[in-house]
């Protein structure tokens, strides 16, 4: 009977533990999010073996992510992308994995982050690892993480308490993130200034900025002193093996009928003139579109996107991040570069 | 599939259902704990069930054979068919490269120039577990410690059974066995305190385990520059937490899952770092694999029937081969040889210079275990002499 007892008052406890951390949080500005994980990238690149010459595949880095919506895209073309770009990483080992462990001869839109795209092809180096992190996951998981990922997304959708993420945000509310939160004394050098979370993800890996990044304007700087951060302790830029790299796999591509599309997403403000110091376009972004011979779109060169609104400097708010999709196909059709497949 | 996951969960609700369902009678209940188990087992990879279909084959009919077989030579080849193939799958996908690793290294240092790529073979999940368990049944079955199960189910059953399949507890034939043989139900205290026991168990795993110290351990074990000496203490004593709760916190959910089925488990940690000395130690410290070792190896090379010089050398190779057990590098074997000479010095002192323990140098002694057993987690954490 005791016993009996003990686990009814245990229940009861662990209930309202969890409805009083759930409200908490969600009386700090926490909402629930899709956790943009490995699981979630591997389900996307998982229907790349059954897309047909017809599809379209968005690799890249976080610009991709967000300035590339999925709705528009699906609107203007009838046909909804693969979103396989990869956050704070090099394009370079996923496309190579579509090139090399596919017969994928659709359309692939590489976006290229120049401090990413011609950072490193060095498989130790961060930006190379998160990328094949996730190919690797997606070749290596069991079917139990599939289980488990499939079980955790109602979960992930609807409570803001288990919203943790594989990246280490500085607002991530796991215990361990909490308990890393706490400062004790400072004996480790201050680093990177905080770095709050700023993607709404949708199941297809559809990506928006955050209504507070775009209205917050105290929130969008803390991410742009990150940039500032990123800035002054990358490594120089490696064009030669990064672009080398690309390049042999690129020339495969289209010679089995594929079609390949360079994109510079917008960037503006520190972050561009960084950008235009550290790996000016000509010779970078020009070189590699030379040596590519691929279809290739460069923000600059359309006046559309003179104004666009990028609350922290790298990534279009939602609602410029629709008119960049949409324009970006008008002018990618009327280059011949897109076929409309609604009309076809 | 992992007791810390969502999936488990899952697993489990369902299997409860089932069991505690009036669909099946006791032999049906059974059906679904094996199928049931090879789905927990194969969920992770499925191909890999094979071995444990092979480890159950081999052993049931070698078992079978050691139950009427007379004639002595013919039981010992089928003792050794049992062995070869267990400790064969072990050798194989356990220390494959390690022994290649070594071989290589080995011609290299006598001028041999030779170069083999590794062989990349994938670890089996819980394979050091079970094939010790099945070992335990033929070895037990050769010398006619234990019954023969009574059905191939019972015995399919005993080598899978998921709550102790892939980290333990190592359990005996006799013990687990014999329990499959009459309908089990857990009463409702049982039933509330083996949840009480898989909460415990993950909280162990999960909040101490995992969250609490593991990231002070790697830091300090990952460190590439020399540490100050309390930092490196820090990092070893949470590394000592780490895998206490590790271990023992998938052992308690293992026992409270069992529990929460009818089905006793032996307890396999018992406050180890209260211990005072070593064959204290190893009498609380995962219980179960450091009686399989005394029963299985150390008897065997001699235990104490010899003589002091022999039964020193049984306890050197007995733990030296321990140590291996837990990883396939020499770290794992000098934490073995560490704690091997610990009980060969606790038994001189014993011998030599006895004394009472009392509760005042019991606290002394005790202190002095654990500090003498966080030096040993130091080679069980590095992966490399270098960072030891």
């Amino acid at each position: 009977m005791q016993l009996k007892n003990a686990l009814f008052i245990a229940l009861i406890i662990s209930i309202i533990g969890l409805i009083s951390w759930e409200s908490y949080w969600r009386s700090q500005g926490k909402t629930a999010n899709l956790d943009d994980n490995k699981d979630l990238w591997a389900v996307q690149r998982a229907k790349v073996d059954k897309a047909t010459e017809k599809g379209v595949i968005l690799t890249g880095s976080s610009r991709v992510l967000f300035d590339i919506q999925l709705n528009e895209w699906e609107l203007e073309t009838g046909i909804r992308p693969i979103q396989l770009a990869a956050a704070g990483a090099t394009p370079l080992p996923i496309f190579s994995d579509l090139v090399n462990n596919t017969n994928f001869n659709g359309t692939i839109i590489v976006g290229v982050t120049p401090p990413l795209f011609f950072s490193t092809t060095f498989p130790k180096a961060d930006p190379w690892e998160r990328a094949q992190s996730k190919v690797e996951h997606y070749y290596k998981r069991t079917y139990a993480q599939r289980f488990n990922h499939a079980l955790s997304i109602p979960l992930q959708q609807n409570l803001a308490l288990i919203s943790t993420t594989e990246e280490i945000w500085s607002n991530n509310i796991d215990l361990k993130s909490l308990l890393n939160n706490i400062k004790i004394g400072n004996r480790m050098p201050e680093g990177m200034s905080p770095f709050y979370e700023f993607n709404d993800t949708a199941l297809d890996r559809n990506t928006k900025m955050t209504e507070r990044t775009v209205n917050d304007t105290a929130y969008a700087n803390t991410i742009k002193r990150v940039w500032g951060f990123f800035g002054k302790t990358s490594p120089p830029p490696d064009k030669e093996s990064t672009t080398n790299f690309f390049i042999k796999d690129a020339k495969k591509f289209i010679d089995r009928g594929g079609i390949l599309i360079l994109l510079r997403c917008p960037s503006t403000g520190g972050f561009r003139i960084g950008e235009n110091m550290g790996m000016p376009r000509e010779q970078f972004w020009d070189e590699l579109v030379e040596k590519t011979k691929a279809h290739s779109y460069h923000f600059e060169d359309y006046n559309q996107f003179k104004n666009l609104e990028l609350p922290e400097w790298s990534h279009l708010s939602p609602k410029d991040a629709r008119f960049f999709t949409t324009e970006l196909i008008k002018i990618m059709k009327a280059d011949g570069a897109l076929s409309n497949s609604k009309t076809q | 599939m992992l007791f810390n996951s969502l999936s488990f969960i899952v697993f489990f609700v369902i299997v409860l259902a089932l069991y505690y369902s009036k669909l099946f009678n006791w032999t049906g209940k059974k059906r679904m704990l094996l199928l049931a188990s090879y789905v927990f087992y194969g969920l992770w990879n499925p191909p890999l069930v094979i071995l444990l279909w092979i480890s159950t084959m081999v052993d049931w009919t070698a078992g079978k054979k050691l139950a009427t077989e007379e004639n002595q030579r013919k039981r010992k080849l089928w003792l050794l068919l049992s062995m070869t193939v267990n400790l064969g799958f072990l050798g194989f996908f356990k220390y494959g490269d390690f022994l290649l690793e070594n071989f290589v290294t080995l011609l290299n240092s006598i001028g041999i120039d030779f170069q083999a790529q590794p062989m990349d073979i994938i670890l089996p999940m819980g394979i050091s577990f079970y094939t010790f368990q099945t070992m335990s049944y033929t070895i037990d079955m050769y010398k006619r410690k234990t019954e023969r199960a009574k059905t191939f189910l019972d015995f399919a059953l005993y080598v899978t059974f998921f709550p102790q399949l892939v980290a333990g507890p190592i359990v005996r034939a006799k013990d687990l066995i014999t329990q499959f043989y009459e309908e089990k139900k857990a009463t409702t205290e049982q039933f509330i305190w083996g949840l009480f026991l898989l909460t415990i168990g993950l909280f162990q795993k999960v909040v101490m385990a995992d969250t609490l110290l593991s990231e002070t351990a790697d830091t300090v074990f990952g460190s590439t520059k020399l540490l100050h000496g309390v930092d490196a203490w820090v990092g070893t004593i949470a590394f000592s937490g780490q895998i206490f709760f590790d271990f023992a916190g998938y052992s308690t959910c293992a026992i409270g899952i069992a529990l929460m089925l009818g089905i006793i488990l032996p307890d396999n940690f018992r406050y180890p770092y209260a211990s005072l000395g070593f064959s204290d130690l190893w009498d609380r410290w995962h219980i179960t694999l450091s009686s399989w070792l005394r029963d299985y190896l150390y008897i065997p090379l001699g235990g104490n029937r010899h003589g002091i010089t022999r039964m020193y050398v049984a306890l050197m190779l007995t733990m030296l081969l321990g140590g291996l057990w837990h990883g396939a590098a020499w770290t794992f074997m000098v934490w073995g040889g560490l704690h091997g000479a610990y009980l060969i010095l606790e038994k001189l002192q014993k011998r030599y210079l006895p004394f009472k323990i009392t509760a005042w140098n019991g606290v002394f002694l005790a202190f002095i275990t654990f500090s003498c057993v966080n030096i040993t987690w130091v080679f069980f954490r590095a992966r490399e002499f270098s960072t030891a």
